[in-house]
């Protein structure tokens, strides 16, 4: 709640003084006209955007889609959940109970 | 003096802009006009006209140079104009009556005075100083979107002043540029079109830059700032409407919360167009943007369908109509709700905003017996959708009202049953006819989609109701049956049913019996007709997986003598039809089935008799359907995995594409469910992965079903051994920078959500990535290479091997790691441990002592000094890796200046951590 407002007494409200007389630097970037026509304009090559400034077609790519089965998209939270719940959480040790070959 | 005085208090607030203008009118008029009485003309107002107008313009200039960022500049540039419209009105009012047809304006104090201000401000658009050119820009733009009128000679002087401006370098200053060209357009536009043929041309001139700037500008701001402030014409709609795809999000929205909302009724958009806009909007990666677009469906669409005026620009909020079912349907009738509300469609996210805005109408709903009995597509997705809604939003506290509206379960499978009957008598007519009656097919879909929606619906129904439960379950049954059922009605039918019977594994045996009975059933037609002599083919006895004598004879046997070739062609097309549509009843069972397929007598049964001769079939469309509920069944038997694994690949190593992207699904899933003995087994699998995933320049789905896939299993490290995995890992870091992938967005997006995920979520991935980031960087070297050979358009195709390092470096920083329990710390703990990096340290030291490429080496060396260097790495291999920095500085290993500095960065920070160390 401090910070605000120590912000706000820094900036002095700039305010544009009518009355007096233009000073010589004032005049200067009014009437200064540019030397030419090219130093103010944009350059050519970004007149054009290849792309139109589209965005590309949205896949909607999402963790969904890692999480589930590709045959069975229901089967996620059934099938697959309590294989790897064990190593999941917290366990370090990268094998899968379900994964150590029979006999 | 008194001019200076309103502009220093103008400035200052917009609020009394209206009375300084009427302050400043006086001393105009004061200066104007010949006193009408003598008597006030003792009191010394000796300036006139041009006196007061060099005062005014005096100040005006000085508004010149203030910077964007002060808002003093704008509102003076405000007050300016409002002034000057206040001047002319009062000018006219002092002249009466002008001629409303008149021609040519008349002179006033007031237009003048506007003339003259326009003719000194235009050479300032040329100005060096860019906010002179900004403020300049920026008053002509806002007094041309002021007045009513401008002056002929003063309009092409203005027109080609601003139109040099919207190639300025700056964007703000295009941006107001493009404001004031956008009125000027759309002035003319309004005007006569055929009045005057150069004009005519002049204007279509400058709306066709004007839309090149639209689509090309670099800046947002100014793009937005077109789209906002073009005319809405038939020729400028479509780049307008273009727009809701705009890489700024902020231009995206403004096209559903400003653009369509003015454009009037949406009705004149075309259907195809709608559906888009709605698809996008919804579907939009920004949210404010999904929030706009559901609210320009449920508040300004429906209204529009209700009959409402548009909301008038003044800003007061529309009126929203009460709520009005006939206007809700026609909305949906509008966006074509039976091609845009099926399975992913986007219908059913704009009925779920409606139902979460609309209160009015969740409340106003009512599904009674008259609703039921006179269903159309439109009526039933409002009653889908309403249920979807209450249950499954609000956290259950809509679930009394959709409990209290719909009818219970037995009156929904009561009128569930009456439309499938309606649907079957349609498809049997359609079948018998020949020739169709458009609208006829047209009915046959609309009934489809009614019966959706009803399974639909059915799929969320409590079935404790015991009636209730015996009701709907033989209707499915005895509906499971009819061989003629569409596709997507049975797939429906299976999904209630499995939810019907119970959830523990007899209800899943049962659930088998009852569809498998169905399919005997859609098989007994074959037999049914002429020729009742089959009975071999279904209820045959087992037949072992191995056994290649067992190929499917049914179609020899049936056919007799007596047939014509004719007949029998109708036969055999009838018959695969009928295999076709058993196999598929199969599919969505298998797909709801969990449980070990030993244990399950009927699956047994199943799978030997219809799904491996279906395998073998000669028929590739039974054969292809046959092989998915191979790979079903495989998922619920390892063995049977085991055993077809060679199949599976054999099938993505000759199929077509789509048959290879299922192999590759098969084979993945099986891996995920039998998990990694199964890939360490069989090595040619990891080939099939890796041919999948370089197959971009022939079969860009297969390459993105691939990355999915690899995806997958890194991510679920179903792949255990190291080799596989890094040679996995690097395949996709390669696929995700070259070239060749450019263009498969399915293949970028992927990507570009997996990589990331992957590094951050575990040390073991960070480490992965590290161990393949050089190989995988080398490999890309030389792609980048051999496209400087023979292209300039290098930097359009791929990224720069900097950005690509930038990246490695990126995706392998510890900081950004998950570590179990450390987002509690993560805040206070600045530093955590860096071996990652340090191993990536020496991975680029070795391989800077190497013969590779002077270019290679010069992208890899600047590496060493974007590394994390912590005092949190251990001991050792900090030790270990300053040891080899310094051989490296002083074995001179690097020739080029930022390499070296890199170098010496890398050493610095490493020996203060030694040194540390050394004195603890």
């Amino acid at each position: 709640p401090v910070e605000p407002t120590k912000t706000r007494k820094e900036k002095q409200p700039f305010e544009i003084d009518f009355e007096s007389p233009l000073d010589s630097s004032g005049a200067d970037a009014i009437y200064t006209q540019a030397t030419s026509n090219t130093t103010i304009s944009l350059a050519k090559k970004d007149w054009k955007s290849k792309s139109r400034n589209l965005l590309p077609d949205d896949k909607h790519f999402s963790s969904k889609q890692l999480l589930n089965l590709f045959l069975k998209p229901k089967a996620r939270l059934s099938n697959r959940k309590q294989r790897t719940s064990s190593s999941r959480i917290g366990n370090v040790d990268s094998q899968r109970p379900a994964d150590v070959p029979e006999g | 003096k008194q001019v200076a005085a309103v502009f220093r208090d103008a400035q200052r607030t917009t609020a009394s802009h209206r009375k300084l203008a009427v302050t400043l009118r006086k001393i105009q008029e004061a200066c104007c006009y010949e006193p009408t009485s003598t008597k006030k003309g003792a009191t010394a107002e000796e300036f006139d006209e041009d006196d007061f107008n060099s005062e005014f313009m005096r100040c005006v200039l000085r508004v010149m140079p203030v910077k964007k960022s002060e808002s003093v500049g704008e509102k003076t540039i405000r007050f300016i104009g409002l002034f000057l419209r206040h001047s002319i009105d009062k000018d006219n009012e002092v002249m009466g009556e002008a001629d409303p047809d008149a021609s040519t304006m008349p002179e006033t104090p007031g237009t003048r005075l506007t003339t003259h201000l326009m003719e000194t401000i235009l050479p300032l658009l040329q100005a060096k100083d860019k906010f002179v050119r900004y403020r300049s820009t920026q008053l002509i733009s806002h007094i041309i979107n002021s007045l009513d009128a401008i002056d002929d000679d003063l309009f092409q002087k203005l027109r080609s002043g601003l139109l040099k401006r919207i190639r300025d370098k700056e964007a703000m200053v295009r941006a107001q540029a493009v404001l004031g060209l956008g009125r000027l357009a759309g002035n003319q536009a309004d005007a006569e079109p055929n009045s005057d043929d150069s004009q005519d041309e002049a204007t279509s001139g400058l709306l066709d830059k004007l839309l090149e700037v639209l689509q090309n500008d670099p800046s947002a701001d100014v793009r937005r700032s077109l789209l906002v402030n073009l005319p809405i014409l038939p020729n400028t709609l479509p780049f307008l409407l273009e727009r809701a795809r705009d890489q700024d999000a902020a231009t995206r929205r403004a096209v559903y919360s400003r653009l369509l909302p003015a454009l009037g009724d949406f009705r004149h958009l075309s259907l195809s167009m709608r559906e888009k806009l709605l698809r996008w909007g919804l579907r939009d990666r920004d949210e404010n943007v999904r929030k706009a677009a559901g609210r320009l469906f449920r508040e300004r669409w429906i209204e529009d369908c209700a009959g409402t005026p548009p909301p008038q620009e003044s800003g007061q909020p529309a009126e929203v109509s009460p709520p009005n079912i006939d206007a809700l349907l026609e909305l949906l009738e509008r966006i074509d709700v039976i091609n845009s509300g099926g399975e992913n469609g986007v219908a059913l996210e704009a009925m779920k905003g409606f139902w979460e805005g609309r209160p009015d109408y969740r409340e106003a709903m009512v599904f009674d017996d008259q609703f039921f009995e006179t269903l159309s597509a439109e009526s039933v997705f409002v009653c889908r959708t309403f249920n979807d809604f209450c249950r499954n939003e609000g956290n259950g506290k809509f679930e009394s009202l959709v409990e209290e509206k719909l009818p219970e379960v037995t009156k929904v499978a009561f009128y569930l049953e009456r439309y499938i009957k309606v649907l079957i008598d349609a498809i049997k007519r359609a079948e018998e006819q020949e020739d169709l009656e458009e609208d006829e097919e047209e009915d046959t879909v609309e009934q489809e989609f009614i019966v959706e929606q009803l399974l639909h619906i059915a799929l969320t129904l409590d079935y404790s109701d015991e009636v209730g439960r015996r009701k709907m379950f033989s209707l499915l049954r005895q509906t499971l049956s009819i061989p003629e059922l569409p596709d997507e009605v049975t797939k429906l039918t299976v999904n209630v049913l499995r939810d019907i019977c119970a959830p523990d594994a007899a209800g899943e045996k049962e659930f088998c019996s009852i569809v498998l009975e169905a399919v005997a059933d859609v098989h007994d037609t074959i037999v049914d007709e002429p020729v009742p002599d089959d009975n071999e083919s279904f209820h045959s006895a087992q037949s072992e997986l191995s056994d290649d004598d067992d190929i499917p004879t049914k179609s020899k046997k049936n056919k007799g003598p007596e047939l014509s070739e004719e007949e029998a062609a109708a036969k055999a097309i009838k018959e695969i039809m009928i295999n076709m549509k058993c196999l598929h009843i199969v599919q969505c069972m298998l797909t709801n089935v969990a449980g070990d397929l030993q244990q399950n007598d009927h699956l047994v049964a199943m799978l030997n008799n219809l799904v491996v001769p279906a395998v073998r079939s000669h028929e590739a469309p039974v054969r292809e359907r046959g092989l998915l509920c191979l790979g079903l069944c495989s998922l619920l038997d390892r063995s049977l995995a085991e055993e077809n694994l060679t199949l599976f690949m054999h099938f993505f190593s000759k199929g077509h594409t789509a048959l290879q992207i299922t192999a590759l699904q098969i084979l993945t899933d099986i891996l995920n469910v039998h998990g990694a003995q199964l890939l360490a087994a069989n090595p040619t699998l990891l080939k099939v992965y890796i041919k999948a995933l370089r197959s971009g320049a022939k079969h860009p789905e297969v390459q993105a079903a691939a990355v999915v896939a690899v995806s997958k299993l890194l991510l679920g490290r179903v792949v255990s051994d190291h080799e596989f995995s890094a040679e996995l890992l690097k395949t996709l870091v390669i696929a995700y920078f070259e070239p060749a992938s450019a263009d498969n967005q399915s293949v970028r997006q992927a990507l570009n959500y997996f990589l990331p995920v992957f590094c951050y979520s575990r040390t073991e991935n960070q480490d992965l990535m590290r161990s393949v980031a050089l190989d995988a960087l080398h490999t890309l070297y030389n792609v980048r290479e051999g496209l400087e050979d023979d292209d300039a358009d290098v930097d359009e195709e791929m990224v720069s091997l900097t950005t690509i390092g930038a990246c490695l470096i990126d995706w392998t920083d510890p900081r950004k790691c998950y570590y179990p329990g450390r987002e509690t710390v993560d805040a206070d703990k600045k530093h955590v441990n860096g071996d990652v990096h340090l191993e990536f340290a020496k991975d680029i030291l070795d391989r800077l002592d190497t013969n590779i490429h002077k270019e290679e080496k010069k992208i890899i060396a600047p590496l060493l000094g974007k590394l994390y260097v912590s005092p949190l790495s251990s001991e050792e291999k900090t030790r270990e890796v300053y040891q080899e920095v310094c051989l490296a500085v002083d074995g001179q290993l690097l020739s080029d200046a930022t390499g070296r500095n890199a170098l010496y960065k890398l050493h610095v920070g490493l020996g203060k951590i030694v040194n540390t160390l050394d004195a603890a």
